[in-house]
């Protein structure tokens, strides 16, 4: 890089600092750490992010999606040396984002008035659970269960059904998706205006902001969303249906979905499966009398895809021009020739966490990270090192803060870096 | 760095000119750039978009204006009517992609290739230009040439695997929710590569979104392709319980559903003497349900009865309260007019009040307080009428006669 020349990827030349555990906001650092910018993650008070030990196969497996591409170093900001050297980190980085609770911040003397003061053009974003202000302000969430909060698991599955559940952490990769966008959004007004910004997400809005057109339809219709499974208003065949048991594994729980918007895709469905005499019915001739007639259209369909290879049908019916997919299962994405060739999952290195051990003792394994999902031609997504726990405090404290060996040291013996 | 002349900061995002190719699968990105603040121009076919034709509609009375399936997904945007399969609509479309910022799309990935107007030859007249191709399963790969809607897309990435009761087949999620990772990645790379040429010196580039990828990244809890390679096994739907946090799930109670989870010790100490209080069962101060969540594993059978006796005796919003101010999470499990209704969205700037000049609609809430902020606010404009800024954009900026706009309008290109 020269210095009238481009910048090697998009944000190069920004700093942020990452404060706070769990899955949405180191997500958002991720991606601005694969997109150039400088992320410092601060662990802090000696308390482990509990992710560290989810998922249960292996502690810490999953984590390089979460931290990887970051420098990532250790402070224990209940000191006031510790507050000191965050607040010296905000003065020299662009963007300060935290999901700590507004009275947690204060107790600490690091809250947003102070970040200010150090630092008047920073960035804030605040990532709140449940709202920063307001009647819930106090509350406790975590995002698997805001999926029942914003709405989305009674408008999953079918009318009488428990709630639709989805075994992830949902709505935080919603907010851990936004956040990039508003600060980078920030980043460019700060340059053009001079002006600063506040910006506070929360989870239970994300996940209520991505509800659908359903809101609307309540407003307007006082209806509320119809409970329909994996049928669709305007396209049928619009189902999952049962294959044969993975050839490999010997797993039953095999299913292809297919989606048939129009006459036209219907005609080629037919063909595909060979012209059956049961599909020449009159009742299934165009959509609506297809709509009509799912419960014996599926029925049908389930008996022709039952005996077949999951992923062999997928295949056969996308190339005979009908959309199809095969509900992909853990072995198929790992040995999947199309996400190889797009380099998305790619090999790394983790530690294993162990409570009461230090971070630099904990034991090396290897893991599989994925690729942030936005390819850009100009400016590659940076897969990035994957740092252990602390692994750069001698960085960002003695060459990004200026602090001498010594008193890094003095610093260490003190429990503040730890 | 970008002049413009006009934007002082009211606006998260300054007003670059996007133009939105998209269909309903990625219509959000748009939407979210143009509810901050950029000047997002949806180029229609003289027909419209396919959207303005599906439902929900006010009292079921279609009409190309009312579809709230086309008003949810766009908002702030502008729209012009363009038939692209017409060599003087693309001529047309030529002139408007060499002074625009950013192009986004959802076609086949020959589509405008094909037409003559694809990336490269659209950037060989604006080597500024950025354009975003969202599409099922990328521009690359085996699969680039499938097709996929969002039943399609939520089975191909594996979400639904993970999705639904144990003992039925995957399910989708009914929000459509594949409509979201994909427009929310590439929202995020076209700022980046915004940022990048005006302010980091570069150029203009494509960026490819996968929905299959996006929606791959949004379970990685479960990360499917770990658990197999660690352990040779395939992650699966666990219903509203989950395996890794005991007790966690949506249980019944008095007038609905109460989504509960306890993960610290204290958690559950604090869970097991309100239990014992409501229900007097002494079971459930065994020792052996004492610990962190792992630590109740063997006992989850146990645990849930003990739970479901406890919960019968509560409303929603008793146990939503009351479990919280006990510093537990529980949480109600909504309904969208719940939602509505909710005293925490209500004070968290999170509906923007649109009119519409439709009295079957009038003014209504849109979640557009994404992000709150006292100094920059979300835009409530409404969706725009099928062809609103042709005359604004046609006319004021490519100059074209008020004649030769009736023309193009009696050739069917606008």
């Amino acid at each position: 890089m020269t210095e009238s020349g481009p910048t090697p990827n998009a944000l190069t030349g920004i700093r942020v600092v990452e404060f706070g555990p769990y899955v949405a906001l180191p997500l958002t650092g991720r991606i601005l750490g694969s997109l150039g910018a400088e992320v410092i993650k601060v662990e802090t008070n000696k308390v482990l992010d509990e992710m560290a030990f989810i998922p249960a196969w292996s502690r810490g497996a999953g984590q390089p999606e979460y931290q990887r591409g970051k420098r990532r170093i250790t402070l224990d900001v209940r000191s006031d040396a510790g507050r000191d050297l965050i607040l010296e980190m905000v003065r020299i980085s662009d963007v300060f984002m935290t999901n700590f609770r507004r009275n947690v911040l204060d107790r600490w003397g690091i809250d947003f008035p102070e970040i200010r003061r150090q630092r008047p053009d920073s960035i804030i974003m605040w990532q709140t659970g449940l709202g920063g202000h307001g009647p819930y302000y106090t509350y406790k969430s975590f995002g698997i269960l805001v999926q029942h909060l914003s709405g989305v698991s009674l408008m999953t599955g079918l009318p009488g059904d428990p709630p639709g559940v989805v075994n992830t952490s949902y709505s935080d990769y919603h907010t851990g998706v936004f956040q990039p966008a508003g600060i980078i959004a920030a980043l460019m007004r700060r340059n053009l205006t001079g002006k600063t910004a506040t910006l506070e997400s929360s989870i239970f809005k994300s996940g209520v902001a991505t509800c659908g057109p359903a809101l609307l339809d309540y407003q307007v219709n006082d209806r509320p969303p119809e409970r329909r499974g994996n049928r669709d208003a305007w396209a049928a065949p619009h189902g999952v249906y049962p294959c044969a048991p993975d050839p490999v594994s010997g797993d039953a729980d095999r299913f292809i979905a297919i989606s048939v918007a129009d006459d036209h895709q219907w005609a080629k469905f037919r063909q595909a499966m060979g012209d059956p005499a049961w599909s020449t019915a009159p009742e299934y001739e165009t959509r609506i009398g297809r709509q009509r007639n799912q419960d014996s259209l599926d029925a049908a369909i389930a008996g022709w895809t039952a005996s077949q290879d999951a992923a062999a049908l997928m295949d056969s019916l996308q190339q005979a021009g009908v959309p199809a997919g095969m509900v992909s299962q853990g072995a198929d994405l790992n040995a999947s020739a199309h996400l190889q060739s797009r380099d998305f999952y790619q090999d790394t290195q983790y530690w294993e966490a162990e409570r009461g051990v230090k971070a630099t003792e904990w034991v090396e394994g290897d893991s599989v990270s994925w690729s942030i999902p936005a390819k850009m031609s100009g400016t590659p997504i940076a897969f990035g090192k994957y740092s252990n726990i602390g692994e750069d405090n001698a960085y960002v404290f003695g060459e990004l803060l200026g602090l001498t060996t010594t008193e890094i040291s003095e610093l260490e013996e003190a429990g503040v870096i730890y | 760095m970008p002049r413009f002349d006009d934007y002082t900061g009211e606006n998260l995002i300054p007003p670059y000119r996007i133009l939105d190719l998209t269909d309903r699968r990625a219509a959000f990105c748009g939407r979210l750039l143009a509810d901050y603040g950029a000047d997002v121009v949806k180029v229609e076919p003289p027909a419209g978009d396919p959207s303005r034709h599906l439902g929900p509609y006010p009292a079921d009375d279609p009409g190309a204006e009312r579809s709230l399936d086309f008003l949810f997904y766009n908002t702030n945007k502008r729209s012009i009517t363009l038939d692209l399969d017409s060599q003087s609509g693309r001529d047309l479309f030529r002139r408007l992609a060499a002074d625009a910022d950013v192009i986004i799309e959802s076609f086949d990935r020959h589509h405008l290739y094909d037409l003559g107007i694809g990336f490269d030859a659209l950037r060989a007249e604006n080597p500024g230009l950025i354009m975003a191709s969202v599409t099922p399963f990328g521009n690359t790969g085996d699969w680039a040439d499938y097709q996929g809607d969002d039943l399609v897309v939520m089975a191909a990435s594996g979400y639904m695997q993970i999705t639904g009761e144990p003992d039925e087949p995957p399910v989708r999620q009914g929000n459509e929710h594949s409509h979201y990772p994909a427009a929310q990645y590439a929202a995020v790379g076209i700022l980046a590569a915004l940022y990048h040429r005006d302010f980091g010196g570069g150029d203009g580039q494509h960026i490819d979104v996968s929905s299959q990828e996006a929606l791959i990244t949004y379970y990685t809890d479960a990360h499917p392709a770990l658990l197999w390679r660690k352990l040779g096994q395939n992650v699966t739907r666990v219903g509203t319980n989950s395996t890794l946090v005991i007790p966690l799930g949506a249980y019944p109670c008095k007038d609905g559903w109460i989504a509960a989870g306890v993960i610290t010790p204290r958690e559950w100490n604090a869970l097991a003497e309100w239990i014992h209080e409501v229900t007097g069962n002494d079971e459930v101060l065994n020792d052996a349900y004492r610990g962190g969540n792992q630590d109740r594993a063997e006992h989850i059978d146990i645990i849930t009865a003990l739970f479901l006796e406890f919960a019968e005796n509560f409303t929603v919003q008793e146990l939503f309260h009351e479990g919280q101010r006990r510093n537990l999470v529980f949480l109600p499990v909504n309904e969208v007019a719940d939602l509505l209704a909710d005293p925490q969205l209500a004070e968290s700037g999170f509906w923007y009040d649109i009119e519409h000049d439709d009295p079957a609609i009038g003014a209504i809430k849109y979640p557009l307080g994404i992000f709150h902020s006292d100094e920059v606010k979300a835009r409530n404009r409404p969706a725009p009428s099928l062809g609103a800024d042709n005359a604004a954009v046609y006319q004021g900026e490519l100059g074209l006669t008020a004649d030769e706009l009736v023309t193009l309008g009696s050739d069917g290109i606008i």
